[in-house]
């Protein structure tokens, strides 16, 4: 089987989705909402399904093809001959991109349709969609590029669908009249801004090195110019190959923190919250913000010639374990502040900044596959927990609307109906949610055999292995995961209703349970990816390169990561050590994580026993320091204020009295006036005017003296005529003879 | 009896053509004015058939055919002429058309 041709098939859907949505959909919804809101919502569902079914073929293809990567041209994209610039518009088809195809087609189908359901009624249910496939499109341009340029293509697409998507509600406003939505759209927009302009550089810097951006070019010259060490010139001072490699990767590094929400720009993501549920399952948890470890793994060439140039980094550090550094410290800061988090989608959020710190963790040290395993294991069961809470907070919302008209009276209070300490007790209502949560739940904190077990697992037994530091990090940050889930169970679905909203609260439609529940089995089987024991056999039964069969992610991805080393005689390609489960660090972290979360359930197992009593982790005030002082303090006091001065004096000084005053009124306007006095009261009066008179006086004149030749005697014509006759036949007498 | 030579016959058109020059240029009767271009083309056809015999050319003559189917056209539409200004004006004094002065 080969359908490596239909890969374009895989963005064309999406497309089509957008079209659809974004001409026709509002009409259909407009027309009649029931029938409308069917159209718009299952034509985008469609879309989406039917690019993951593409990309399942695509799957097989590979399967087929012994695992063959293959590059699909759609389009020249970029060709300046004189530069030897070329940047082609391709598909890349191999075991990496066709997994993140199947993460993004997959769990994005399943959001889709759960959206339908939670989207029930919104004025702008079609608008919605447009933007849900566009981010679909994007994602799949940044995920399948052949070169860096169209990744940094989806890459800005996704992050203009993430501004989009989390203002949508842009005109809700909070008590204080803030429009909150449309800020935190704005803050995620800016802090990516940095984030991206270090994706840039790093482009403009690959591109001035290694003349190229296609993937496969980069990776060969960089291994190349590596052994050979290559001096880069800059024009007035070069650089060894290996400190510009560092250089490139701790730029990617950067783009990632933006858009995998690390230290030190993570700050967007807990306020991205704002945007509708769906939106936080697809984007901000299971698909976008994983970007930037598809950005490291993809790189991983780059990534290990840099672990080879050693300690470049203020001669301290070299870039990978920057990474590992970087995303181990966010895992942990990440698991502490969401102690402190009332808000249910809040807890869920730095949860996931926590997470992604895991994979960044994992991807700096080199265990690239299960930087990728935890990635899709992710991506399923926090998908599932963030459809959960959006489940939540519908019936939250209905109980709260229930209540209210039953009583016949408005409340004046501010009702949050994400706030977890006006919930609780929720199990009995909504036992479909509660269940599939409490699988997400227990997935996430590391349970087996839940998905969430295995990855997280192999991370910590890498670490363990080759990088302590890292695992002990990590494996407090793993604690805190249990400790905050069981706190959250507890305070959502435990103990007894703690507002009449809950009281009132019932279970969510059809429509947004199945897709909890496909996504409690892919989180309680997602695990089996890539089971240790299981491939290592396996493999061993089939041969080290066994083709046609999937045995986990670990022999899959084999085919795009590339296990190198170099040494004098050039690079020798190694063979991937099947992951083996280390015991030790299992039953470490299964005892840790079920110590932490019966710590949350004793911590809370009677209190708070109504909505404004205060949490019993606030005895502990260093926690909560984590609350306040981390990177957003420090950013409003230090970075925003003497920004926002900058900005006020070139607003002020720079722009408005300078430029506008000076140099616009001073020197343009005065300048243009006196040519124009010029134009109009030499130009014109004396050249235009001059001329056009000067004609009409000088016929006038002429007019004036030839007039007098007209006498009106007919016979003074007639002696003219004769006198003329007589004069011409004087001429031809004269000249004849 | 005097031989008719070629030169009586010149001698009698220029006269004719002088009468009929002196006439437009002094009569102010369109009429008389009218008459007198008459006799300043018959003066030129007297030339012409007086030359065709003296040359022995028929040309000449035939040429008199189209002057006097001109003039005939001419006096046609110049009578039509002076009758229509004599309906408006009530004169045919040609000094009394000057409407064109200049």
């Amino acid at each position: 089987m080969n359908a490596y041709g239909l890969a374009p098939l895989l963005l064309l859907f999406p497309a089509l989705g957008v079209l659809f949505n974004g001409l026709v959909g509002r009409r259909f919804v407009e027309a009649d909402a029931r029938v409308g809101e069917r159209w718009s919502g299952w034509v985008a569902s469609l879309m989406a399904i039917s690019s993951f079914v593409v990309a399942v073929l695509l799957f097989l293809t590979l399967q087929a093809n012994e695992f063959h990567a293959m590059v699909v041209p759609i389009m020249d994209w970029i060709s300046i001959p004189a530069a030897n610039f070329y940047v082609p518009w391709a598909i890349r088809v191999d075991t990496l991109s066709v997994t993140m195809m199947l993460v993004v087609t997959g769990v994005g189908s399943l959001i889709h349709i759960y959206a339908i359901g939670y989207m029930h009624g919104d004025p702008n249910f079609s608008r919605f969609f447009t933007y849900f496939n566009l981010f679909i499109f994007f994602m799949l341009i940044l995920v399948s590029g052949s070169t860096y340029l169209v990744l940094f293509v989806g890459w800005e697409g996704v992050g203009l669908c993430s501004f989009l998507l989390i203002s949508f509600w842009f005109d809700r406003t909070n008590a204080a009249g803030k429009a909150m939505n449309a800020d935190a759209g704005r803050k995620a927009f800016i802090v990516n801004r940095v984030g991206d302009f270090g994706m840039i550089l790093a482009l403009f810097l690959m591109f001035w090195t290694f003349r190229s951006l296609e993937f496969g070019t980069v990776f060969e010259t960089a291994v190349e110019m590596f052994h050979s060490n290559h001096v880069v010139e800059f024009g007035l001072f070069s650089a060894p190959i290996g400190v510009v490699i560092t250089a490139i990767t701790a730029l990617f590094l950067l783009g990632a923190t933006g858009k995998s929400a690390q230290i030190p720009l993570y700050v967007w993501l807990p306020d991205a919250m704002a945007g509708p549920t769906p939106v936080s399952a697809l984007i901000h948890a299971a698909t976008m913000v994983t970007s930037g470890i598809y950005l490291i793994v993809r790189s991983n060439v780059l990534f290990e010639l840099a672990r080879e140039s050693g300690p470049v980094i203020f001669g301290v550090i070299s870039s990978p374990d920057l990474v590992a550094l970087i995303g181990a410290s966010t895992g942990l800061l990440a698991g502490l502040i969401a102690f402190t988090q009332f808000d249910i989608k809040k807890v869920l959020a730095y949860s996931t900044v926590s997470q992604l710190g895991f994979m960044i963790a994992a991807a700096g040290m080199g265990a690239y596959v299960a930087a990728m395993f935890h990635l899709v294991t992710h991506a399923f069961f926090k998908a599932l927990l963030f459809l959960g809470s959006g489940s939540v907070i519908h019936g939250m919302e209905h109980g709260h609307h229930l209540h209210a008209h039953g009583h016949g009276d408005h409340h004046e209070d501010v009702f949050d109906p994400q706030d977890m300490r006006t919930m609780g007790g929720l199990r009995h209502k909504m036992p479909t949610t509660f269940w599939t949560y409490l699988i997400g739940a227990l997935a996430l904190s590391g349970i087996p055999p839940l998905a969430g077990f295995w990855s997280k697992d192999e991370i910590l037994a890498h670490g363990n292995e080759h990088a302590i530091l890292v695992y002990v990090v990590l494996a407090l940050a793993a604690v805190c995961t249990a400790f905050y889930m069981g706190r959250q169970l507890h305070l959502t679905f435990f103990g007894e209703p703690r507002h009449e909203a809950a009281e009132h609260a019932h279970e969510s439609p059809r429509l947004m349970t199945v897709p909890l529940m496909a996504l409690a089995v892919l989180a309680v089987a997602g695990g089996f990816l890539n089971l240790p024991y299981l491939t290592a056999s396996l493999a061993e039964a089939n041969g080290n390169h066994p083709a046609g069969i999937f045995l986990g992610l670990e022999s899959w991805l084999e085919h795009s990561i590339t296990a190198f080393e170099l040494s004098k005689e050039g690079i020798i390609h190694l063979p991937h050590t099947p992951i083996v489960l280390s015991p030790l660090v299992a039953g470490i972290s299964t005892l840790l994580a079920l110590l932490a979360l019966g710590g949350a359930f004793y911590v809370y197992r009677n209190k708070p026993e109504t909505a404004v009593d205060p949490d019993p982790l606030q005895k502990l005030k260093p926690l909560w320091w984590f609350r306040i002082l981390p990177f957003e303090t420090f950013y409003m006091k230090f970075v925003v204020p003497p920004f926002n001065r900058l900005a006020d004096w070139l607003a002020f000084a720079v722009d408005w009295n300078f430029w506008h005053d000076f140099v616009h009124n001073n020197i343009i306007r005065d300048m243009f006036v006196s040519f124009a006095t010029f134009l109009a009261d030499v130009f014109d009066k004396f050249g235009v005017d001059g001329t056009v008179n000067g004609i009409g006086s000088v016929t006038k004149g002429l007019a004036g003296v030839i007039r007098r030749t007209q006498t009106g005697f007919a016979r003074t014509y007639a002696l003219g005529v004769f006198l003329g006759a007589v004069a011409l036949l004087a001429y031809f007498l004269w000249v004849i003879f | 009896m005097p031989e008719v030579t070629i030169d009586w016959y010149i001698a009698l058109s220029v006269i004719l053509f002088t009468i009929g020059s002196l006439g437009v240029l002094l009569r102010r009767n369109a009429i008389i004015i009218f008459m007198s271009v008459e006799m300043m083309l018959n003066s030129a056809n007297l030339a012409f058939v007086a030359f065709a015999r003296h040359l022995g050319d028929l040309d000449g003559q035939v040429l008199v055919f189209f002057v006097i189917t001109v003039a005939a056209a001419e006096v046609a539409v110049g009578l039509a002429l002076i009758v229509a200004i004599f309906r408006t004006k009530k004169t045919i004094n040609i000094d009394d058309m000057n409407l064109l002065k200049g």
